[in-house]
């Protein structure tokens, strides 16, 4: 599906590429290893880069703002993330960015400091069981909510399901908390409609076990109308003709959706679910927060609120920028295996090399 | 057409497309069934939020909690809340800053989405990379609030803005759904002499109206459910956005008589109730927009500009 | 969402909860809770501590308010209490000159709700009587820790800014020393006496103040005595002829003969706090370390009593008598006391005049009363005085000499005792505009209910009493409850010395916390609780016990 420069798929030639024989006739005639060079990336077709820029300058121009956001607001605040190398104090000198040349250096200790917490690795094993239990049992389901709203004809009851469907989105999950507390809890209704029959002590939402189960059952209850809206802009976008066509070859319902559907989500499953990925280690926060003293440290502890609790409550910034570097790092190599994975499944997944 | 036709033909569902089966029953049951449970599963505890929030507060001190079962309605909460006029204007900077905030991020996201659809374009594995990069590295919030500060954005509506502008995943999205524009739409616009950006307004940008409205509600969101820069950033009460002023009127876990909670303090309003009242207030907006949204989900509205 | 980036939580924490039940008993002319019962109460600067001889010299002269006596005065280190009627009509100025000169300055400070207007008649109104020109920045008390954090870290701090105590943890705690200015200058010694009211703070309370060697913070001053109480429904406990109980052992038995599950009513909410008192635990924090009588330095959590009281709190967990929503702290236990769902919880000593009020309309029947603490074994139960003072206002360095004067004008008006005229106009506003006489007790109207709220009175606060026009008799339950447990407050070594420990230890005991919100419920085992005292030991635990038993050596100890 990308474009090669200049070429066509009936054969005929874009402006640009009008342009490039010129270049590598100049190439071919001219001598010098730069020339060799151009004349040999001519020939297999490549391109020289001051062509590309000519070509390509107004992409890059309409790429540029984001990248000076980013650098501004991103990039150069990141810089403060050197302050995991030392035993940073904001307040030793007038600001905090010249506290960071007046603060002693200490290496990697905050790493190994790190390193050595067992409450760390506690977090970074509910972070990925968690993230693993999420993406069995939450990723797959706006998908096929997507799939089942689509499915309805009448524009009115899809109008209002959707609608009805994305509004947990938008309750706090103070709110959504409260709300299970209230359902599930131990004074709870249905403790109390379990308690009429006999039955004593249910109670949920205190049960460190269960834990994991029951904040993918929130995380769902809140989040998973809202995963359709992607999926339905995707499916919006499939041609009816495609139906029509596989319907006039015979495929009946179930094919028509394992043959036209699916394959036109897949792009955007292979996108959301490398991104994802990525993510994996942002789990959750708040919602960990507000139900960590319920079920303990040990099963609701993950990387964020560790690196809140031990960091930022603690007014420890350069242990909490540690954490967090190391956090990122993974995160990266995380994305680019689940990148590569998603090209070995043919799907172009978040960039091609 | 007579108004009685008019009206009946909108009543019955539309014809259903030719090649469609027509609909068993058990499907039909089973779909409509599962649809109403994942419904109700959503409007019960909604409908708890808004009974509690119309209930009196001897009833909510009777039940101890939230109110499942009306008793009784009182608008009292409502009214409270939305005199004053604080939560009027924070309405109003809410709704500016959601709506400026959108259309810049929309458009640089835009931009950036398109320059990023080319693979083979100068720069385009660097500036993919340098975007990425960010979705996993943060920076700690004092460096954050320097930079903000030194930049004069403090106390300012941009800093609402600027600092949160960008969302990568966001760009991501909408340049895989650029990148999916079939490549004969540009070429045929190309040969006819159009620029890069006659091609992104005239031909993307019309065929990707699903996708730039599901962004521009998660931009719009995004914007609209923000509080903590507000909270960091702006030391003007005046000029606090609408989440803030919510969460200043409802303290979690304090039956404190702070703000508009005097009135809770001397026993005539719930503490609980305003929390759902603000809950229910929060809901709104939401509830107005996705009719406009909706519009853009039709099935197959793209017929035939696309290819499968 | 991370909390790296713009986003980040507010969910309540238990510094967070007591910091807003702080502010509130300000406004509702109540007593101040305990602020040092939650850890990181540390702060100034430097490793260390003044006192002895060497903060005399810092303090300012103590001249006692000859204004409106109490009627009920502190005893033991409560609270005064006011029960009688003050005369509206008759109010004496305490600040007889206005000591402001109308030269503008800005003040940060937390608070927790929608605050008052710029420019509001409230403001104009104490304004005009301060001869101030205060531009307020009230910030979010719940991001007011990271926000403080991210100011301070600037170079544009406002001119003065409210510290509250428990926001003083790691790194921030250096910021008082280096950003906040020496007022010894202005208010050491008699020259404390251009500003009354502030003379009229006890000087345990401006000890407190004392960080990094100068005196810099301006207190709040609250009682050493306990402030949390175990509160009961007197109105439930008659009705079913249950008897308050007097031990550890008859608690727990009373809790499971008055919980019942199917009735939605348990015996009590979380207790945490209240075992501390009964088993007679040390707070937390630099206040934990004392010198026991065999002569020997010990820290809170090596004491016996400390995993008794968990084990108490636990068995109350275990045998299910502890509501639900208390064991998944979630939702309000004050809610669910005025709904009978629970019959024992326990706050602070406000919430005695706040829950009586709150009820007197709807639920008349509603009787709120406080449990006298009890020893664990059924005797005297022995309690621990908390620290004097827990919130500063702080004046930044370089700030101009009118700026200065200014702010401790503020600062004075703010701390006029009770029954004077500031007082008033800081409680109640201006008469006529925010609040009506009605039978000789003030109302407040509506206008008053939205403008006049906790904003000057964060700056500072007079010694600390219990007055409630509309509800005098509960004054007098809380000035005497906090009386007669006062009498059993004896005073750790570190008492009244404002302590900064080397921030090689700041994180040694910070898990603490969360250890024992874990273990009382169950999640956590005693194995656990005892090997992380031992690590607390092996891993400086010990050396931190030498560095203080130098502090107290050189300084003297505070009991």
């Amino acid at each position: 599906m990308s474009l090669t420069a200049g070429s066509r798929p009936d054969g005929t030639r874009s402006v640009a590429a009008v342009e490039e024989p010129t270049a590598a006739v100049g190439a071919a005639t001219a001598t010098g290893r730069v020339a060799r060079r151009t004349r040999k990336a001519a020939r297999e077709g490549k391109v020289p880069w001051r062509v590309r820029l000519r070509r390509d300058r107004t992409l890059i121009l309409m790429t540029l703002p984001v990248i000076l956001l980013l650098v501004l607001f991103n990039y150069v605040p990141l810089l403060g993330n050197v302050v995991a190398f030392q035993d940073y104090d904001p307040y030793v000198s007038s600001n905090g960015i010249t506290a960071i040349f007046h603060s002693p250096w200490v290496g990697v200790e905050q790493f190994s400091r790190m390193v050595d917490d067992p409450l760390f690795w506690s977090a970074v094993k509910n972070t990925i069981l968690l993230f693993s239990l999420q993406l069995v049992l939450f990723f797959p389901i706006p998908i096929a909510l997507a799939l089942l709203i689509n499915s309805v004809i009448r524009p009115r009851v899809r109008a209002v399901a959707q609608a009805i469907m994305y509004l947990p989105h938008f309750f706090s999950w103070v709110l959504v908390v409260t709300v299970f507390q209230q359902i599930f809890g131990g004074a709870g209704i249905i403790a109390q409609t379990l308690e009429k029959h006999g039955w004593t002590g249910f109670d949920l939402m205190t049960n460190s076990d269960l834990f994991k189960y029951l904040v993918t059952a929130q995380a769902v209850w809140k989040d998973a109308g809202w995963g359709i809206i992607v999926f339905l802009a995707a499916l919006a976008a499939v041609s009816t003709d495609l139906y029509e066509a596989a319907a006039m070859d015979g495929a009946g319902r179930w094919r028509r959706m394992w043959h036209v559907t699916l394959p036109a989500l897949r792009p955007v499953i292979a996108l959301l679910l490398v991104l994802r990925v990525g993510d994996a280690l942002s789990v959750g926060f708040e919602q960990f927060l507000l139900q960590r003293d319920a079920v303990g440290v040990g099963a609701s502890e993950v990387l964020d609120t560790y690196v809140w609790n031990m960091g930022i409550q603690n007014g420890d910034f350069s242990y909490a920028a540690a954490v967090g570097l190391v956090k990122g790092a993974i995160g990266v190599c995380l994305v680019l295996a689940a990148n590569k994975f998603a090209h070995l499944l043919g799907e172009q997944g978040v960039y091609k090399k | 057409m007579s108004l009685n036709t008019q009206l009946i033909r909108s009543l019955r569902a539309p014809a259903r497309p030719a090649w469609e089966e027509p609909a068993s029953r058990i499907g039909l049951t089973a779909k409509g069934g599962f649809l109403a449970l994942c419904c109700l599963g959503v409007l019960g505890p909604l409908w708890i939020v808004i009974v509690t929030s119309l209930s009196p507060k001897p009833v909510i001190d009777r039940v101890g909690g939230l109110v499942v079962i009306p008793e009784g309605i009182t608008f009292i909460n409502y009214t409270e809340l939305l005199s004053g006029g604080q939560v009027s204007r924070a309405i109003m900077i809410s709704v500016g800053v959601t709506l400026f905030g959108t259309l810049f991020s929309m458009a640089v996201s835009v931009g950036a989405a398109y320059g990023l659809s080319r693979p083979g374009s100068l720069g385009h594995r660097f500036f993919l990379l340098t975007m990425m990069a960010t979705m996993f590295f943060g920076a700690g919030l004092i460096p954050t609030y320097l930079l903000v500060q030194s930049l004069g954005l403090t106390d300012t509506y941009l800093s609402l803005v600027l600092p949160s502008a960008v969302s990568v995943f966001n760009i991501l999205v909408l340049r895989a759904f650029f990148m999916g524009i079939s490549p004969e739409l540009t070429e045929s616009a190309r040969i006819d002499g159009a620029g890069d950006v006659r091609i992104l307004l005239t031909i993307i940008m019309p065929l990707s109206r699903a996708v730039l409205a599901v962004i521009s509600l998660f931009y719009a969101v995004g914007y609209w459910s923000a509080w903590f820069n507000a909270s960091i950033y702006l030391s003007d009460q005046e000029m606090l956005p609408l989440q803030n002023v919510l969460i200043q009127l409802v303290q979690k876990n304090t039956s404190a008589p702070t703000g508009l909670q005097q009135a809770v303090h001397t026993g005539q309003l719930s503490a609980l109730g305003l929390q759902m009242a603000v809950m229910v207030l929060a809901l709104i907006p939401v509830a107005v927009a996705s009719p406009f949204v909706q519009r853009h989900f039709k099935k197959g509205m793209l017929t035939g500009a696309v290819k499968g | 969402m991370t909390p790296n980036a713009s986003s980040a939580s507010s969910a309540p924490s238990r510094r967070s909860f007591l910091a807003s039940t702080a502010v509130v008993t300000a406004a509702v002319a109540g007593g101040m809770p305990l602020l040092s019962a939650c850890g990181g109460s540390d702060s100034g600067s430097r490793d260390g501590a003044t006192s002895g001889k060497a903060a005399e010299k810092l303090l300012p002269t103590y001249v006692a308010s000859t204004v409106a006596q109490p009627d009920i005065p502190s005893k033991n280190g409560s609270s005064a209490g006011y029960t009688g009627k003050v005369d509206l009509g008759a109010l004496v100025a305490s600040v007889p000159d206005k000591l402001g000169t109308g030269a503008p300055f800005k003040i940060m400070s937390p608070f927790w709700g929608t605050p008052p207007k710029a420019g509001c008649a409230y403001y104009a109104g104490l304004d005009a009587a301060a001869g101030t020109k205060i531009t307020w920045q009230n910030q979010d008390g719940n991001t007011y820790g990271q926000k403080l954090g991210a100011v301070l870290a600037s170079s544009s701090i406002p001119d003065m800014v409210v510290v509250p105590g428990w926001e003083l943890v790691g790194k921030i705690a250096n910021a008082v020393t280096a950003k906040f200015m020496d007022l010894g200058p202005y208010l050491a010694g008699d020259k404390v006496k251009k500003y009354p009211n502030l003379a009229a703070i006890p000087s345990d309370a401006w000890r407190m103040g004392i960080f990094g060697g100068a005196l810099r913070g301006i207190p709040m001053p609250s009682a050493p005595a306990s402030s949390i109480v175990p509160y009961y429904r007197k109105d439930i406990f008659d009705k079913k002829g249950y008897e308050v109980p007097k031990s550890a052992a008859e608690f727990l038995s009373w809790a499971k003969e008055a919980t019942s599950a199917k009735a939605k009513v348990w015996a009590c909410g979380d207790m945490s706090w209240s075992s501390g008192g009964i088993f007679g635990v040390r707070p937390s924090g630099s206040l934990g370390w004392n010198i026991g009588d065999d002569g020997k330095l010990t820290y809170r959590i090596e004491d016996p009593a400390y995993l008794e009281a968990l084990e108490w709190t636990r068995k109350l967990f275990d045998a299910g008598v502890v509501h639900p929503d208390d064991k998944a702290r979630s939702g309000d236990a004050g809610q669910r006391f005025t709904a009978g769902q629970i019959l024992v919880f326990n706050t602070d000593t406000s919430a005695w005049y706040g829950k009586t009020a709150e009820q007197a309309q709807s639920n008349p029947e509603f009787i709120i009363e406080g449990m006298d603490i009890f020893g664990a074994d059924g005797g005297d139960p022995k309690l621990w005085a908390a620290q004097p003072a827990g919130i500063w206002s702080m004046i930044r360095k370089g700030a101009s000499k009118a700026t200065i004067e200014n702010a401790l004008a503020a600062a004075d008006f703010a701390a006029a005792p009770y029954g004077t005229k500031e007082r008033m106009l800081v409680d109640y506003g201006i008469e006529g505009t925010h609040y009506t006489v009605k039978d000789g007790v003030p109302v407040k109207s509506d206008l008053g209910n939205s403008e006049v709220l906790n904003a000057w009175g964060m700056l500072s606060a007079p010694a600390p009493y219990y007055a409630h026009p509309d509800f005098p008799d509960i004054a007098r339950k809380q000035a005497e409850w906090q009386q007669r447990m006062g009498a059993f407050m004896k005073k750790t070594s570190t008492y009244g010395m404002n302590i900064v420990e080397p921030t090689r230890y700041a994180n040694l005991s910070s898990q603490f916390e969360q250890l024992e919100l874990d273990y009382v419920r169950g999640n956590r085992k005693l194995s656990e609780v005892q090997a992380a005292i031992s690590t607390w030991k092996s891993s400086g635990g010990d050396k931190l016990r030498d560095w203080y038993k130098q502090l107290i050596d050189q300084n003297g100890s505070g009991n």
